[in-house]
């Protein structure tokens, strides 16, 4: 790891960039700390510190030692930074350096109490506040904080006639005591922040404050060395039109602390190889910078050149790779990827006949002719359904049978039909009538408080948790309580009734009905996240206004939620991860990926079985899992295929299929898979314990797939394994009866459990060992159940072992 | 050969003897290589005495006023339904709903001043009390057991840390609630009995092999498993795969140990003790619990109940689907009275009380206003957990809350000075320092995190 960036040092670099590239200085109080960037030959170095600083006309703009850029005057300068022999200029405007100030309660002065920590939930945010003094938690209040400062406490928190003796100063700069200890100093710009504030006569928030529109961060991304440090800026943008530098007052955190961690200033320092996003929050508004430090391997370029580019998804996992020095696993076998693709795409294991068949296909295209194979069979639709019952919460726990059914099938047939996703979602939020002739519509019924289909249908959809919303704005989710209650009373008015029959609700729009803000008591005007309202007294159906906002093109979180989720599904890792976890501050591994995979995505009408074949098609998706010499601990960015333990329906099916004694589902005709099931309620141990879902949280942690003691127990003991082992209509009954050879009964195992032949010493090694455990003596009775029992306990430890359990 | 069965021992035909395999064998499946398991012996974590704990999670958040903290001067709408009555430690006083406690009083302290800052959800407490922090930057951290399990490994055949009978479900805020080993990896999860003991028919499932299968036969299994895994090696990267051998050795060696499936046997206890605990969930978990400790588990979490939806629990709003307040007298109140004084009780008669600490809180206390539904609502401010056994002295009460338990009063206690208590109380360095992801050290305890040293003796 030293060597590489050891060579690297005698380069001399190549440039500095500075970094905002044009700054504007608005008003005397205005600031802005500067980033001087060297890009070196294979990676960046902050040089801020190193730097000499300069002004072109210190009478406009002034630069201190740090490269922190003030006003003088009116006009423009250049400053510039030099280092090392080489520098880099950036032109600086200086406007109204003069004209009359006041820090603003809204934009300063809340920053100012948030940053310092006083209305955190541990100090006056708390609920109940601290010593009878309360703030809105983060200050997602500014009106209720004005009040709680100026109008209650006889006016001691503020005191106009005397502000340094205001207790909002005095006691956070420790001048008299304070049970939260000293948060800056007398001489601070946080100090001086506050009390100008007030001797300027504590001016409250208004609605013609300026509002802040969003957040710059510099540098945006990076490629350090290793322990390197680095400084970001953060600069907020109003309404106005105006910037400021906000970063002291920014909340900074990381999202990957063994790469990187951040203090409270923005410097960063890099810890290991990988990528870290550093997560900022300022006033609601959330961004991220992504800092990475190359794995320590020397890769030579041709195994770049060389990997086989199929489309894009390739030569965007390729730039990943160059940039943090890692090569990719090889292409897998032939076997591998078989038996992958069934699992992936359909759930189910080749049969010993596909896998001979495959294996045996000379021609060049076969792998693609077996991804569109494979989506054009039935199990396809029972595996895909099955994934969006999952999604959609179908279930027999809140539904009764007419309705579960009739949710599950319109489900079924929009697989079937390959129906578009931006029309499966209008489907249900576009529809109004019979829950019986529109299956889609049971999930009103599923969901009938509004708060519940709200905080559900953006977790399904969107992939956005915005439960913290519902009590006050999350620090670092820029999700805010306002936009929680506006996005909830969108489904106020949705109404279900009685059908006529057994199982049958009608949906229909209801001509008033609101959800109420708790805290202001009354109606906000109803309004999807972050797209626009419509007055509370609109006729329009509210589910319409939600229904076209959430498929439009332009709502990056629709196509990025379920593309990430499809994604998941092959990749054994979702771009972002946890895969429905789609927060601002929780970028993807692979940004500029996922971004493609989208712009196809919905370039191509919305069409999912598109997107399953472009994926399974790339050189990527049919990576080896075994790691090389570089990418033994990567698990983020694909260089090698991600093993995982097969979902628990998965591993039912599979042990049916492979021992031929299907499972019996109580309710349900012989044969029917696991994943044939429209509900979870349906009571299988083996289910259970492998981790199926119950389908009552929208959470893609709801299926567990961790391997635990009970399911290694339930195998070893169990019933369902055994007896199927035993079946006496079972495979190895049958293959006794025709009176197979123990070799020939072991190459089938191994092609039907494992997709691939038995290598010489395997097969030799079983063979041997089911030969010792022969009886010599006994009834010809005896020694046929034991050698019978012996081919159980050889089935039993192939369909047992990670090989079998696992796709790899 | 032996069959395997509950009444005589049992030898595998490796010859290998279990308690060998242990210590050959269970560190690497645990991911505990040797060098750092001197390294945590030379650290101090696992060389103090071994004491234990079981912890008993009140789900639903019992109201202080009605159980620990009584305000019989207050107005009618802050003090409740229910009087205090006397225990046997003179100057204690507790809701007449526990009068088998009340006998205890000596056995236990009760630290009155619990309070916590974050949202008041069921969720964010359960964290709290069993890990000592809130989740937040997506790292979940471990549960005190896990901890336990991860420094200390099993003592004999049996799980370190045991969770009866079910974990946490839902209760509302739809965040992880603290019973996993989070960041230290799976192979530190509890293990989870996921049945009922107070079922006529329990038992842990596939705990023993069907009648059908020979000793033998489990043997050859087991053998032909790891030569056919053996020949691929991919699978080495894997944290999961590596689980998935670490599970099967753990299950072979509960399966193999007589005296680890006895300790899960309850049929095995007088009918008299099994009432005595009361026949219920809780009561039977409970007695599940002493018999474990007594088989050498390190660490049982008892969750007195799964969620607070359409059960009736300490979750006391007063309104349907939650609890009424006068559940506290007709079931609530004495299930735990119940099973909490005669877990007592018996760990005191069999000389268990001074190595096993038994912890009993909820996540949060109740509104110390009676709500227009007659019930109690969620209230993190200010509430009251039990706690004694161990190094733990009994008989005292730490900190006092407030003329209506809206507040601490005097000496407040946040969870992380519990979690600095309850391992202190197990013997564990609070210096020591745990491995988050890639490594990245996490404290045990935050700096300046103190224990509450007037609970001990």
């Amino acid at each position: 790891m030293r060597l590489l960036f050891l060579c690297a040092v005698p380069l001399l670099a190549q440039k500095i960039v500075l970094l905002p590239a044009s700054i504007e200085l608005t008003g005397p109080e205005a600031r802005q700390q500067m980033v001087a960037e060297a890009a070196l030959a294979s990676h960046q170095e902050d040089w801020t510190r190193m730097a000499e600083w300069s002004s072109s006309d210190p009478k406009t703009a002034i630069v201190d030692e740090h490269g922190l850029v003030r006003p003088a005057g009116d006009g423009e300068a250049k400053i510039t930074a030099r280092a090392k022999g080489i520098s880099a200029t950036v032109a600086v405007r200086v406007k109204d350096s003069h004209a009359p100030f006041t820090w603003s309660f809204r934009n300063h002065v809340i920053p100012v109490m948030t940053k310092m920590g006083c209305n955190q939930g541990a100090c006056h945010g708390a609920l109940a506040g601290k010593n009878g003094f309360k703030l809105s938690l983060r200050g997602y209040d500014p009106d209720a904080d004005y009040d709680t400062l100026t109008r209650q406490s006889l006016g001691r928190r503020v005191s106009l006639t005397d502000p340094a003796s205001s207790l909002i100063v005095a006691k956070p700069s420790f001048a008299i005591p304070h049970g939260g200890g000293k948060r800056f100093a007398k001489d601070s710009l946080e100090y001086r922040v506050i009390e100008e504030w007030i001797a300027a006569g504590a001016a409250p928030p208004s609605l013609g404050d300026v509002q802040i529109r969003g957040l710059e961060v510099f540098p945006t991304a990076a490629v350090l060395a290793p322990e390197a440090e680095q400084q970001l800026v953060v600069r907020a943008k109003y309404s106005d039109g105006h910037s400021e530098d906000v970063t002291r007052w920014v909340k900074f955190g990381s999202s990957n602390e063994g790469v990187a961690t951040v203090d409270d200033w923005g410097r960063v320092k890099m810890n290991g190889s990988g990528e870290a996003a550093i997560t900022l929050g300022y006033a609601s508004q959330v961004l991220y910078s992504r800092l990475s430090v190359p794995f320590a391997n020397e890769i030579d370029a041709d195994t770049y050149r060389q990997y086989p580019r199929r489309n894009f998804i390739d030569d965007l996992a390729v730039a990943k790779w160059k940039n943090l020095h890692l090569a990719p696993s090889k292409i897998a076998s032939d076997a591998e990827f078989l038996r992958r693709a069934y699992l992936d795409a359909i759930g189910v294991l080749p049969t010993s006949e596909d896998v001979e068949n495959f294996l045996a296909d000379t021609a060049a295209d076969k792998r693609a002719k077996l991804i569109d194979r494979l989506i054009q069979r039935d199990e396809f639709v029972d595996y895909w359904s099955y994934k969006w019952s999952d999604l959609l919460l179908v279930s027999s726990r809140r539904l009764n049978s007419t309705a579960m059914w009739a949710f599950y099938d319109w489900i079924r047939e929009s697989v079937k039909q390959n129906k578009p996703w931006d029309k499966f979602a209008r489907d249900i939020f576009l529809t109004s009538g019979s829950t019986r002739e529109n299956g889609a519509l049971n999930y009103f019924v599923l969901h009938k408080d509004p708060i519940e289909l709200s905080e559900n249908a953006t977790q399904a959809f969107l992939g956005q948790r915005i439960l913290c919303a519902r009590c006050h704005n999350h620090p670092l989710e820029k999700w805010t309580q306002t936009q929680y209650y506006q996005m909830a009373n969108l489904f106020a008015r949705v109404g279900v009734k009685n059908g006529t029959m057994a199982g049958e609700n009608i949906v229909f729009a209801k001509a008033s009905g609101d959800v109420l803000h708790p805290k202001l008591a009354r109606p906000l005007p109803p309004a999807p996240l972050d797209g626009v309202s419509i007055s509370l007294d609109s006729t329009e159906d509210r589910r319409i206004v939600f229904a076209k906002w959430l498929t439009s093109p332009e709502n990056a979180m629709f196509s990025r939620t379920i593309v990430n989720r499809v994604w998941a599904n092959f990749m054994g890792r979702g771009l972002v991860d946890p895969m429905d976890d789609l927060r601002a501050t929780n970028p993807a591994s692979n940004e500029e990926l996922l971004a493609a995979l989208c712009k196809d995505f919905i370039e191509h009408g919305y069409d999912v079985q598109r997107l399953i074949r472009t994926i399974m098609n790339s050189s990527l998706y049919q990576l080896s899992s075994e790691a090389n010499g570089t990418n033994q601990s990567d698990n983020i960015y694909y260089s090698k295929h991600i093993i995982r333990r097969l979902n628990a329906e998965v591993i039912l099916d599979a042990m049916s299929q492979v021992t031929g004694a299907p499972t019996a589902f109580a309710g349900f005709p012989v044969g029917t898979r696991a994943l044939q099931l429209p509900d979870t309620q349906v009571k299988s141990d083996f289910l259970a314990s492998f981790g199926r879902p119950a389908r009552i949280l929208c959470d893609a942690a709801e299926r567990a797939s961790d391997p635990t003691i009970t399911q290694a127990l339930h195998v070893i003991n169990g019933d369902t394994l055994n007896k199927k082992l035993s079946s006496p209509e079972g495979t190895i009954a049958l293959f006794l009866k025709l009176g197979l050879s123990d070799r020939r009964i072991l190459e089938y195992m191994y092609l039907s459990a494992f997709s691939r032949y038995p290598t010489d010493a395997e097969q030799s090694a079983l063979a041997a060992a089911l030969e010792k455990a022969r009886l010599e003596k006994g009834t010809e009775e005896a020694r046929r159940d034991s050698h019978r029992q012996a081919l159980e306990d050889m089935v039993w430890a192939m369909l047992t072992c990670k090989e079998f359990l696992f796709n790899h | 050969m032996f069959r395997l069965d509950a009444d005589r021992p049992v030898e595998f035909c490796d010859g290998l003897r279990r308690r060998d395999f242990l210590h050959a064998g269970s560190l690497a499946a645990l991911g505990l290589s040797l060098t750092d398991w001197f390294a945590l012996r030379a650290s101090g974590a696992t060389a103090s005495s071994d004491t234990n704990c079981i912890l008993l999670m009140l789900i639903g958040g019992p109201s202080q006023l009605d159980t620990f903290d009584m305000k019989p001067n207050a107005p009618v709408e802050i003090r409740g339904p229910y009087k205090p009555i006397k225990t046997n430690v003179p100057g204690i006083e507790i809701s007449e709903n526990f009068p088998r406690t009340a006998k205890h009083a000596d056995k236990f302290s009760l630290v009155r001043s619990m309070y916590h800052t974050a949202a008041a959800v069921h969720d964010t407490g359960h964290q709290m009390m069993q890990t000592g922090r809130l989740f937040q930057g997506g790292v979940e951290h471990p549960h005190y057991g896990c901890v336990l399990s991860k420094l200390k490994g099993p003592n004999g055949d049996v799980p370190a840390h045991v969770l009866l009978p079910r974990p946490i479900g839902n209760t509302g805020g739809n965040m992880p609630h603290g019973q996993s080993a989070g960041y230290l990896g799976k192979a530190f999860d509890p293990f989870v009995l996921n049945a009922d003991p107070s079922d006529p028919n329990f038992r842990v499932p596939d705990m023993l092999p069907p009648d059908y299968l020979t000793a033998l036969r489990v043997d050859r299994r087991r053998n032909w498993r790891e030569m056919i895994d053996k020949s691929v090696g991919e699978f080495e990267t894997s944290q999961d795969a590596r689980l998935l051998d670490s599970t099967f050795h753990q299950a072979y060696t509960l399966m193999s140990s007589a005296k680890a499936r006895a300790a899960f046997e309850l049929y095995r206890e007088p009918e008299k003790i099994r009432e005595k605990y009361g026949m219920n969930r809780f009561g039977q978990s409970c007695l599940l619990a002493r018999r474990l400790i007594e088989a050498g588990v390190r660490f049982v979490t008892v969750n007195m109940f799964e969620t607070v939806f359409d059960e009736i629990t300490w979750d006391i709003h007063g309104s349907k689907p939650f609890s009424p307040i006068s559940c506290y007298r007709d079931l609530v109140g004495p299930m735990f009275d119940m099973a909490y004084s005669s877990l007592l009780e018996e760990l005191s008669e069999r000389g268990l009380l001074s190595n096993t600490m038994v912890v009993a809180t909820g996540e949060f206390g109740r509104t110390p206003k009676i709500n227009p539904a007659g019930g109690r609502d969620h209230w993190p401010q200010c509430w009251t957990m039990l706690m004694g056994g161990g190094p733990l002295k009994g008989g005292t009460v730490v900190g006092s809350s407030d003329e209506i338990a809206a507040a601490p009063r005097d000496h407040p206690v946040t969870p992380a000075q519990i979690a600095a208590t309850v391992y202190k109380g197990l013997g564990i360095d609070l210096a020591v320092e745990l491995p988050g992801a890639q490594g990245r050290p996490i404290p045990l305890v935050d700096r300046g995190v103190e224990p509450v040293q007037e609970l001990f003796a």
